[in-house]
């Protein structure tokens, strides 16, 4: 094997690990299914039922685009944060040694949990489904296109989070303190248009924001909603989530190559 | 002979803490040696293979193993080496082959398959051999979660002879395991290391697991006490002795103080202690009929404690 190939196989191993544990544990992926039938279920028709009228547009459509983005990035981070986990069971241990670099070890988490969030996804379209939401036919089938850049977003940012975060109290801690506000600020499921003073900057620095935001411009492409719905230019969205991206992953990285060798 | 592994003035120097835990140690282990590093806890042992196995970085001094840089051949250098690690490092959510699959892919020996089956018949045929001779060939597609400790570290075993190292690590690889599991771990070690040639580098707390090695190296607050075989060090530390007894113990009293021989009367015989002279040349000149004889061969823990505790317990030889 060449030493690119080696590393190409060592990061799909790492990523079919992932994937070959969630499907064992299918307890919690059926568990996983009530988190989108909670949120789009019930808080959805809840505020579709009471506040969408008045929106010009299909809210839950809307929120389930943002759940969407919502399960692919934070699924993805979750996956990343594995590591910790790892670190704790004495399991990383066996991935430092190899003769690989941490580029692929990184790279095969973000490439396991990022296929572990498109089983989520799965789970989430077939609950919208059942509550008869309209998937938008191919305006869907952009997002998933646009999939495999949301999951890399989610997976810069776990990156970021498992170079900090040491030990499974901190992440345990740590990674809702991360999560949750970037549901609920970054437009996933409550618009923010009119958002201001402290949200509103709030709702800038979140790196979902710009995710959330580009996936929604893809999807309603050419639909009158658009401008409804779309905070920035596709342009500015994808600058921002390249730049976090950049910044995220090979920052992180290093931080997490430091932690583990210079104690 | 090049050293397959060279170590020199190794300094590693924790951020938080006062005190450096190694202290500029330096060694060789060389091809097919079998090398053993013993000390008490915090003594360094962990921090030394740690550095050694490429999992902790150095303050200062320079490490070659296999004639590779680990500073600037890292990878090189995990290539050629195999680790026990003294907590098992495994994934209990998947089968024993999955673990092994894992790694023989992050060693990129073989392109990763989904399945067993699809895997290529070489890597097949390896994972059986070695199944086969640690008595895991039955349990290979089991969940973790149904193995005792014993068959946990086998399985590591398994996993750490797949890409054949030059050098296996092992840091106390029998820690947690009743005695049983100790005793049939070594034996396959033992038959692992005759056939597949391979040099060994033991951290241990059982000292007799380390009455083998072809070089015991003791150390203490991060430094080197001791080297040497554990020949060497038995009779560096211990006084050597035998037991005689008589039934005129009183003619045979006289004949030891008459020799000069150093000896101590006990219940069971007097205790003689000698250190150039041999037991056979002590009975050459005793004429007094004995009943009893006793030559005391003592234990390699014997003298890891007289040394460890500067002389003030055990370590008497008897």
């Amino acid at each position: 094997m060449t030493a690119v190939s080696s590393e190409v196989n060592a990061a799909v191993a790492i990523a079919a690990r992932d994937v070959v544990k969630s499907l064992k544990s299918v307890g919690s992926l059926v568990f996983s299914l009530a988190f989108p039938l909670i949120f789009v279920g019930l808080m959805g028709e809840t505020i579709a039922q009471n506040m969408g009228a008045g929106l010009g547009y299909n809210y839950l459509q809307f929120m389930l685009i943002g759940m969407a983005v919502n399960t692919l990035f934070q699924v993805t981070i979750a996956g990343i944060m594995n590591l910790v986990e790892d670190r704790q069971n004495d399991f990383t241990q066996e991935m430092y040694v190899a003769p690989i670099s941490r580029y692929a070890i990184i790279f095969g988490k973000i490439l396991g949990s990022s296929c572990t969030s498109l089983f989520q996804l799965a789970g989430l379209i077939l609950i919208a489904l059942v509550l008869g939401i309209s998937l938008g036919g191919w305006s869907f089938v952009r997002l998933l296109v646009l999939s495999p850049l949301i999951c890399l977003s989610g997976g810069a940012l776990g990156t970021l989070l498992v170079g900090v975060v040491h030990d499974q109290k901190t992440a345990q801690i740590g990674t809702p303190m991360v999560v949750f506000p970037q549901m609920f600020l970054s437009g996933a499921m409550i618009p923010v248009n009119h958002s201001s003073g402290v949200l509103a900057w709030l709702a800038h620095i979140m790196p979902m924001t710009y995710v959330v935001d580009l996936t929604r411009a893809v999807f309603y492409w050419g639909e009158p909603q658009y401008h409804n719905v779309v905070l920035y230019s596709p342009a500015l969205d994808v600058a921002v989530v390249i730049a976090f991206f950049c910044v995220f992953s090979v920052l992180g990285v290093w931080l997490f190559v430091r932690a583990e060798t210079n104690r | 002979m090049e050293p397959l592994i060279a170590v020199e003035d190794l300094v590693k120097q924790y951020r938080k803490a006062k005190q450096p835990a190694v202290k500029g140690i330096s060694f060789q282990v060389q091809p097919g040696e079998f090398f053993a590093l013993l000390g008490p806890n915090g003594a360094g042992k962990t921090t030394t293979i740690s550095i050694l196995t490429t999992t902790l970085a150095k303050t200062s001094g320079q490490v070659r193993i296999a004639g590779y840089d680990l500073d600037t051949e890292a990878k090189r250098v995990r290539q050629n080496i195999g680790i026990i690690f003294q907590n098992p490092s495994l994934d209990l959510t998947l089968s024993a082959e999955e673990n092994i699959r894992l790694h023989a892919c992050l060693y990129g020996l073989y392109p990763y398959r989904p399945w067993y089956r699809l895997m290529p018949a070489e890597y097949r045929r390896r994972v059986s051999e070695l199944a086969e001779m640690v008595g895991l060939g039955d349990h290979l597609f089991k969940r973790l979660k149904t193995f005792s400790g014993g068959m946990k570290r086998k399985l590591e075993i398994i996993r750490s002879l797949m890409h054949r190292p030059r050098v296996l690590f092992l840091d106390e690889p029998t820690s947690g395991l009743d005695a049983v599991s100790r005793h049939s771990l070594w034996q396959y070690l033992r038959e692992i290391r005759d056939r597949e040639e391979m040099t060994v580098f033991l951290t241990t707390h059982y000292l007799d697991e380390a009455e083998t090695a072809d070089t015991v190296c003791i150390v203490n607050h991060g430094r080197i006490e001791m080297m040497g075989t554990p020949v060497e060090l038995k009779h560096r530390l211990l006084d050597r002795s035998m037991v005689v007894d008589a039934a005129d113990r009183a003619a045979l009293k006289r004949e030891l103080s008459a020799l000069g021989l150093s000896f101590v009367e006990e219940s069971e015989g007097f205790q003689v202690r000698y250190s150039e002279e041999t037991p056979q040349s002590i009975l050459c000149r005793l004429q007094t009929r004995l009943t009893k004889l006793k030559v005391v061969d003592a234990t390699l823990e014997e003298a890891y404690i007289r040394l460890v505790t500067g002389g003030t317990a055990g370590g008497d030889g008897v």
